[in-house]
């Protein structure tokens, strides 16, 4: 009885943080703003951290999910800071400016966020060119459609998620100069039910592949798969969800590269940047294909893929038009950096609004 | 002229298979309703069936099996609606919003680990592949889709033609009067709303399990809410279910559609159809049917004020 | 309403509060290797430190607007679960004067700000309490139905037409200027901000106004029996839509605050479902102006400590949402239970 109670005094005191600060190790902690295990977005960023746990020694991570984008991250990551933590991951886009808030009020710790364009002394940022896999898994859709309608379920109509529409788009209409894509969005990052709906109705228009843009992808590609038409996937390699639908898809690889940071602040040559990786670093995988990819496509994909690495092809390169017919690159020239992080037009092809 | 008929058509199904769960839900609420008792706990309930229901199927690979469960979970957690209010006699609109916190923290908690599992959700209808011309209405017509049509009229007919249904209703209009005829109001308030528990966690469960196939904390996303709110549109009255959860389920249909075809208005904006058109139908009737309307009178008691 | 004997009004929140610990501690056992010293990490992060003290008022500040905008509408017998919606809607309204003045002094953008979000806040109560004194329309089934309304017209202003296009996406307006900042202070290392000695302020003066003043009264009358309150003058429309028109400013001034103090900025999830547990603390305090402060500080301590269960104990945020409901439902039958027993 006693060594219980003892126990209990003792666990108190480990829990409410005042240990931890002691202990050698390097405390790394993530901040995700929905579930760890969607299958999507915030898996992703869970993988990126079990690989540091497991690949730079002296790590330990802790993590907090379903955070929302408001006030209460900044203080679950000061509550993380204050237990020891000297590396934050602030992995959702909406958390940008309340880590620069902690990021002036803790100079020694070291943020890094994922996606955004603002950067401080000690707040690096982390994001990959994902659009180049949705270029690609765009081709393979293109060649896979037999009614040219493609379908995009996207969350809401903001630069990351037109990019990747468009991207896709291009990637379809370089193999199928016909093919459409239809938008549909749910106003909502995660709503399962909308989701569901959403991809029924792209389907009963006569899309026959659906792409998607949400935090967790399985609702889409479960759906697509249960009314029997081809679906591309996003943020994680989801092919188990859709054994006979699956095309391709595009996913984040954030191990390396967040390992690469972790291990700089502990050398103390950590420098804030933004970090850009991309299809050749590795930072941005292509899904293996599923069945419904022909072995002409695949072939066409894989060099596509290879011309991307190898610096001979972009996907942003022109002519680009818009849906009403505006030039916004004409060819020869390519879209620059700051046009893709502020993107708010949709390429000639896709039906849909951006409002 | 073809296409639009293909179009409406399409809508109908589209709307149908959107509004099955909040269908099933207003069918319950409405029985609750029908023997005095309201219970803004269904969103609640609603949660537990579709964490239940997913974890069981995910768990044991027979999505039957987790209907099952969705709808235990759903009646004992309106079990506690009935304590608070029927032992307790706790205010209903209180009792029901405990409920609703218990629901949505219990769900959230215990359904955690069940976040992105992969189910075995009910096969495909057979003949998918040689009738296409037909597929999508088979794609609509899933199992809790089939059983929300068909337990809609048995229970407009259990309730207007049979002997309990006839207890059932006299309890909700009055205690008092049920008791004189020998009756114990308790007992059939207790049934009415354990019955409404269990179609609330059928309802959670036809999202999470048949639907989407998906579990996460919060998926309903006030669909229980709203399903009681339908209740009045359908002026407690079960063969209106339908079309009540249609209002719902249509308009949710019509305005991802209308966006699929380039419709330029913001879909925020579209998102609060609905939520405003069943508002705008509750005016509407309230007109036409003022005061009682089809209100069981024992709710009046409690619509009136605080106990 | 009688008013209860000394002896019950300290016995029954003590027996509420014991039956707390003991529910919190059960539920922690059953989930826990170590419940008490969950128990200890969940005090530790609502109240153990300025910083976590701090946090804590910045929840139990919309919390308690919230009940205070779902007790006064009970005192006449209206049920509303409207806040969250109002909430919103005030914060949408305010933010409009806040764009339309952004480069004007305080003294003029915070009066505007404030009138705006009230006046927003007191539409969205006005109209279900309209519905119901008019065309006798269910408040509590509107609210319900407005409340989604609400957020999604907020949706529809930060992604659309007030979206700051310098956030490359993100959905927000442009942060707010200084001037439109409540001042707050820091004593011992914990920062009140201003409006929660507003919040207080209010309770105070509701709980004056309702416990001594003829309208007070009438309001109890118009509960009690609207038959007999409309014979003595008192009209039941007039009050209806008062009454919620103002439990809407409250809450609609608990969202220019959040847009304001806390965000910084208008923004989706400006709640984190205040409104519901600004109702849950209304029916602890039994519809008591005065008791809702209290229970707000606990309610927003208890929303607070979320984050520290799930760092320190590994517990989903959803452990507190569990314990919220479970208090809420043992203190509801507690006083069932003694209710019955006395009568």
């Amino acid at each position: 009885m006693k060594s219980t109670i003892l126990k209990q005094i003792l666990l108190t005191a480990l829990l409410t943080g005042s240990a931890f600060a002691a202990t050698a190790a390097t405390r790394v902690g993530y901040v995700y703003v929905g579930p760890k295990t969607d299958g999507g977005y915030n898996y992703a960023q869970d993988q990126g951290r079990l690989y540091v746990q497991a690949h730079v020694p002296g790590t330990r991570t802790m993590m907090a999910e379903n955070v929302p984008e408001n006030e209460n991250v900044e203080q679950v990551m000061e509550r993380m800071i204050h237990s020891g933590a000297t590396v934050i991951f602030a992995t959702s886009y909406g958390y940008l400016d309340f880590a620069l808030k902690l990021a002036q009020k803790y100079p020694n710790v070291v943020f890094m966020h994922c996606g955004g364009a603002k950067t401080a002394a000690n707040l690096g940022t982390y994001f990959a060119d994902m659009d180049q896999a949705m270029y690609l898994a765009g081709m393979a859709a293109g060649a896979a459609t037999k009614t040219g309608k493609l379908g995009f379920v996207g969350a809401h109509p903001i630069p990351q998620v037109l990019r990747d529409i468009n991207a896709f788009t291009r990637g379809a209409r370089s193999v199928n100069p016909e093919a459409t894509t239809h938008v549909v969005w749910t106003g909502s990052w995660s709503d399962p039910g909308k989701e569901a709906a959403a991809t029924n109705s792209l389907i009963d228009g006569g899309v026959d592949v659906v792409g998607m843009h949400v935090d967790s992808p399985i609702t889409v590609i479960q759906t697509a798969e249960k009314r029997g038409v081809y679906v591309v996937g996003y943020h994680a390699d989801d092919e188990k969800f859709a054994p006979h639908g699956w095309l391709t898809g595009g996913y984040w690889n954030w191990g390396p590269m967040m390992a690469s940071f972790v291990e700089a602040a502990e050398a103390h040559t950590w420098k804030s940047t933004q970090s850009n990786g991309d299809l050749r670093d590795g930072a941005v995988e292509l899904s293996p294909f599923g069945p419904g990819v022909s072995a002409a496509s695949k072939s066409r994909i894989l060099q596509t893929e290879k011309a991307i690495e190898g610096g001979t092809f972009s996907v942003w390169q022109g002519p680009i038009v818009k849906q009403d017919g505006g030039d916004v690159v004409a060819a020869g020239a390519t879209l620059l950096q700051a046009q893709l992080d502020s993107m708010d037009f949709l390429v000639r092809g896709v039906v849909g609004s951006t409002q | 002229m073809h296409a639009a008929v293909v179009f409406l058509a399409q809508l109908l199904l589209a709307g149908v298979r959107s509004s099955t769960p909040v269908l099933l839900v207003l069918l319950g609420e409405t029985l609750t309703q029908r023997v005095g008792v309201i219970n803004l706990g269904v969103e609640g309930e609603m949660l537990v069936g579709a964490a239940g229901g997913f974890a069981i199927t995910a768990v044991t690979g027979n999505p039957w099996l987790g209907l099952v469960a969705a709808m235990l979970a759903g009646l004992l957690l309106s079990g506690a609606h009935a304590l608070l209010c029927l032992g307790f006699k706790v205010n209903q609109i209180a009792s029901g919003v405990c409920v609703l916190t218990l629901g949505s923290g219990l769900s959230a908690y215990y359904g955690a680990p069940y976040v992105g599992r992969q189910i075995a959700g009910f096969a495909n209808p057979s003949g998918f592949a040689s009738m296409p011309a037909l597929a999508p209405l088979l794609a609509a017509l899933t199992p809790t889709v089939v059983i929300a049509l068909a337990i809609t009229p048995m229970i407009g007919v259990w309730l207007y033609k049979t002997r309990t249904g006839l207890i059932w209703r006299t309890v909700g209009e009055s205690t008092e009067a049920a008791r004189m005829v020998g009756i114990k109001p308790w007992r059939v308030q207790l049934a009415g709303i354990l019955a409404g528990g269990l179609l609330a966690g059928l309802g959670g469960a036809a999202l999470s399990v048949d639907y989407t196939r998906t579990w996460v904390e919060g998926m309903t996303a006030g669909r229980g809410l709203v399903a009681v709110g339908l209740v009045v549109v359908a002026r407690w009255n079960p063969w209106l279910a339908l079309p009540a959860a249609l209002l719902f389920g249509g308009s949710e249909a019509l305005y991802l559609r209308l966006q699929s075809l380039g419709v330029t208005v913001s879909p925020y904006l579209l998102s609060t159809l609905p939520y405003l058109i069943p508002l705008a139908v509750l005016l509407g009737s309230y007109r036409s049917a003022r005061r009682t309307g089809g209100m069981p009178q024992e709710l009046t008691s409690i619509f009136k004020g605080v106990q | 309403m009688t008013e209860p004997s000394v002896l019950r009004r300290y016995t029954v929140p003590l027996a509420a509060g014991v039956l707390f610990v003991a529910v919190a501690l059960a539920f922690f056992a059953l989930n826990a290797p170590a419940p008490f010293a969950v128990f200890g990490a969940m005090v530790q992060g609502a109240y153990g430190d300025g910083f976590a003290l701090s946090i804590s008022l910045v929840k139990a500040t919309p919390i308690l607007l919230c009940a205070l905008s779902v007790a006064l509408p009970a005192r006449m017998g209206l049920i509303t679960v409207g806040a969250e919606g109002q909430l919103y809607f005030g914060a949408l309204t305010g933010t409009g004067a806040v764009l339309g003045l952004l480069h004007a002094p305080a003294w003029e953008l915070l009066p505007a700000m404030l009138g705006a979000a009230l006046a927003g806040g007191a539409l969205w109560g006005a109209v279900p309490g309209l519905l119901r004194a008019r065309l006798s329309v269910n408040e509590t089934i509107v609210t319900i139905l407005l409340n989604y309304v609400a957020i999604r017209l907020v949706d529809f202003v930060v992604y659309g037409p007030w979206k700051n296009a310098a956030n490359l996406g993100w959905p927000a307006t442009v942060s707010f200027p200084a001037a439109a900042v409540f001042p707050a202070f820091t004593v011992h290392g914990t920062t009140v901000h201003a409006e929660f000695l507003v919040a207080c302020a209010a309770a105070a003066a509701l709980h004056g106004l309702v416990s001594r003043s003829r309208w007070g009264l009438s309001l109890t009358l118009l509960r009690s029996n609207r038959r007999a309150a409309s014979i003595a003058g008192v009209n039941y429309a007039r009050n209806a839509v008062a009454v919620m028109a103002i439990a809407g400013m409250l809450a609609g001034f608990a969202g220019i605050m959040q847009a304001a103090d806390v965000q910084g900025r208008l923004q989706p999830d400006i709640s984190v479902g205040y409104g519901l547990s600004g109702f849950l603390v209304a029916w602890l305090a039994g519809q008591n102006f005065l008791r809702i402060i209290p229970l707000s500080l606990l309610m927003g301590g208890l929303t607070a400590s979320a984050d520290a269960l799930q760092l320190f104990a590994q517990l989903p945020f959803a452990s507190t949402v569990v314990l919220q409901g479970l208090l809420f439902g043992s203190v509801l039958a507690l006083n069932g239970w003694l209710r019955r027993s006395k009568a």
